[in-house]
């Protein structure tokens, strides 16, 4: 683990950058209830609207909550329901992209229409929909987040399965009686894996922009809960008064965003080079 | 014909897709928690004000009749009524719609200004080895939320106007100049995305082409980098920006919330925003129906100009 560490920092500073960083964001969100960082939810810890300081690193909020654990607390709201988003529908939208593949036809036609319309549509939109029949909150938050990235998976894993399907061992296979389920998981998921965990890393981003916008709308984390997005909400009120609130936060979110983005884009370039040319 | 026979398919799937747009929104009406007539009537409702609610949106008759009457009226250009102010939700959105176009134009200039040679550059240096600024500039931009940078801009601006307005929004026929000076803010906010959007395609696609074997002949024949580029590179990559940029120019027609909601920006995103906030849901449903029209429209006018760029497309599939 360290030695693999070292070499990609030697290869690559920007991206051995951003995995440690992003690596201190989840310790954070993890165990940052048990760290001696203050308390999230005690009022009147100490002014209002204070600015930096060593007692509140990060400042206080409107009602003299320290603002640092609740920062860690956003992170651990943020990524939660990012992650939990992105669990299922990379397992939804890989299982769907391989399967329209291999069984192709009807399904194959629908799946890529859907794929289609959903990858085009506007999240946000789709969102106030979701948020005006679901209501606001977690539920409505991952809702959305599974519509927005639900066809990064099926497009890629079955562009990717289409080309496999046609390889001599999963005929093979099929030569051989293996159902439609045995070549899906035994045969093709393997090779799919590595395109999947890159859409892994771009929906993470994806997920955590949509939380947080959600959130920022005052549709997605509902008080006492605070993600990364409701905090921007509530201290945008006081953006000229105290602009380190919103700059803590806004920060730490963009923060994380672009570590995973930038993590996605190694992972790509290790995956699939495009070297380019020379024009002369 | 060979664009009809082009084209035929396409319409179809058009036509399919909002129908089934349409329904879903249709039944989500339908699911709100509540029920329609609490909605529009409110707690305090008689039963007498209930029936005629009942009789006047015929909501006794079995669902797939209200469906298909009201599926009618929306052929026939009627999104319905707001539920607050009873006034024709496609009338206001009419009126809002060019507000949001001019937003959205405005914000897809910045990123093909900004992105397409910020790309080529990034495409050169990479094939030469370097690249790590595009990289960096692309990760970044594509990173950082809207509303992050929107407020950033609003901050910076109200502090430091610098001749622009932070929020305040001017009719363009009543003075231009101030307008365009109010949209500046909400069109970069809304168009960094999209630069590094179209930054990332762009280099990806050009990388793409660079390697192809009549790049190397043009190459071979001793033509300039510049010719390879405009004649060969660039025209080739062109079909794959268009996608990216038309996908994105459809977001910026029905994604602009955030920015219209930060800056004030009285847009389509903004009226359908404090619908929802006013529980005015046949609002919310009229402009979701508004954009994913607009949407398929976008889409396929982007698949005539893919017949125009690349012939090829018009004649290879039927």
């Amino acid at each position: 683990m360290v030695a693999a560490l070292t070499s990609l920092w030697r290869r690559d500073r920007l991206s051995a950058l951003a995995f440690a960083i992003l690596a201190l964001l989840v310790f954070l969100g993890v165990f940052g209830p048990w760290l001696p960082l203050g308390d999230a939810t005690q009022v009147a810890a100490g002014p209002r609207l204070s600015p930096p300081t060593w007692a509140f690193p990060m400042g206080t909020d409107e009602l003299g909550r320290s603002f640092l654990p609740r920062v860690v607390e956003g992170i651990r709201y943020t990524f939660l329901l990012a992650t939990v988003a992105v669990i299922i529908t990379a397992i939804l939208g890989t299982l769907l992209g391989m399967l329209a593949a291999t069984v192709g036809g009807f399904l194959d036609m629908v799946v890529a229409r859907v794929a289609d319309v959903l990858f085009a549509f506007p999240a946000l939109l789709a969102g106030l929909l979701v948020a005006a029949v679901v209501g606001p909150g977690a539920a409505s938050v991952i809702t959305v987040i599974c519509i927005a990235t639900l066809p990064l998976f099926m497009r890629v894993v079955r562009s990717a399965s289409l080309s496999l399907a046609e390889r001599g061992f999963v005929i093979a296979a099929q030569v051989a009686g293996a159902t439609t389920w045995r070549v899906i998981l035994r045969h093709i998921l393997p090779n799919v894996m590595s395109v999947a965990i890159i859409q892994i890393t771009y929906a993470l981003s994806i997920a955590m922009i949509i939380e947080s916008a959600l959130s920022f709308l005052g549709l997605g984390a509902q008080p006492p809960r605070a993600s990364l997005g409701s905090l921007l909400q509530v201290s945008s009120v006081y953006l000229t008064i105290a602009p380190w609130l919103v700059g803590f936060a806004g920060l730490t979110l963009s923060l994380a965003i672009v570590c995973v983005n930038l993590l996605g884009d190694s992972l790509r370039d290790a995956v699939e080079p495009l070297p380019g040319r020379t024009l002369t | 014909m060979r664009i009809l026979r082009y084209l035929g398919p396409r319409l179809l799937l058009a036509a399919i897709t909002l129908t089934g747009v349409a329904v879903l929104v249709f039944i989500s009406l339908r699911l709100i928690p509540g029920g329609f007539a609490d909605i529009v009537l409110g707690p305090f409702v008689t039963p007498e004000s209930r029936a005629i609610l009942t009789e006047r949106f015929g909501l006794d008759e079995p669902g797939w009749v209200q469906f298909f009457k009201w599926f009618w009226a929306l052929l026939g250009g009627d999104f319905g009524v707001s539920l607050v102010t009873q006034q024709s939700v496609i009338a206001e959105l009419l009126r809002r719609a060019p507000v949001t176009g001019e937003l959205a134009l405005l914000s897809l200039f910045f990123a093909l200004a900004v992105g397409l040679p910020l790309g080529v550059a990034s495409a050169a240096a990479t094939a030469r080895g370097g690249g790590r600024i595009g990289r960096t500039i692309g990760a970044l931009g594509a990173s950082v939320p809207d509303f992050v940078l929107g407020s950033l801009f609003i901050f910076v601006f109200s502090v430091w106007s610098l001749g622009l307005k932070a929020g305040g929004y001017t009719p363009f026929f009543e003075d231009p100049i101030e307008n365009l000076l109010g949209m500046v803010l909400p069109a970069v906010t809304l168009g960094v995305f999209g630069m590094a959007l179209i930054l990332r395609t762009t280099r990806d696609a050009v990388l793409r082409v660079l390697t192809e074997g009549h790049v190397t002949a043009a190459v071979a024949r001793g033509e300039t980098p510049r010719q390879i580029l405009r004649h060969h590179v660039l025209r080739n990559a062109s079909v794959l920006i268009l996608t990216v940029s038309a996908t994105y120019f459809g977001y910026l027609l029905g994604g602009a919330v955030i920015v219209e909601v930060l800056f004030s920006v009285p847009g389509v995103g903004f009226y359908i925003y404090s619908a929802l906030l006013n529980r005015d849901y046949a609002v919310v449903q009229g402009g979701v129906l508004f954009v994913a029209v607009i949407f398929v429209l976008l889409n396929m006018l982007v698949d005539l100009l893919y017949v125009v760029i690349d012939p090829r497309i018009g004649a290879k599939r039927g």
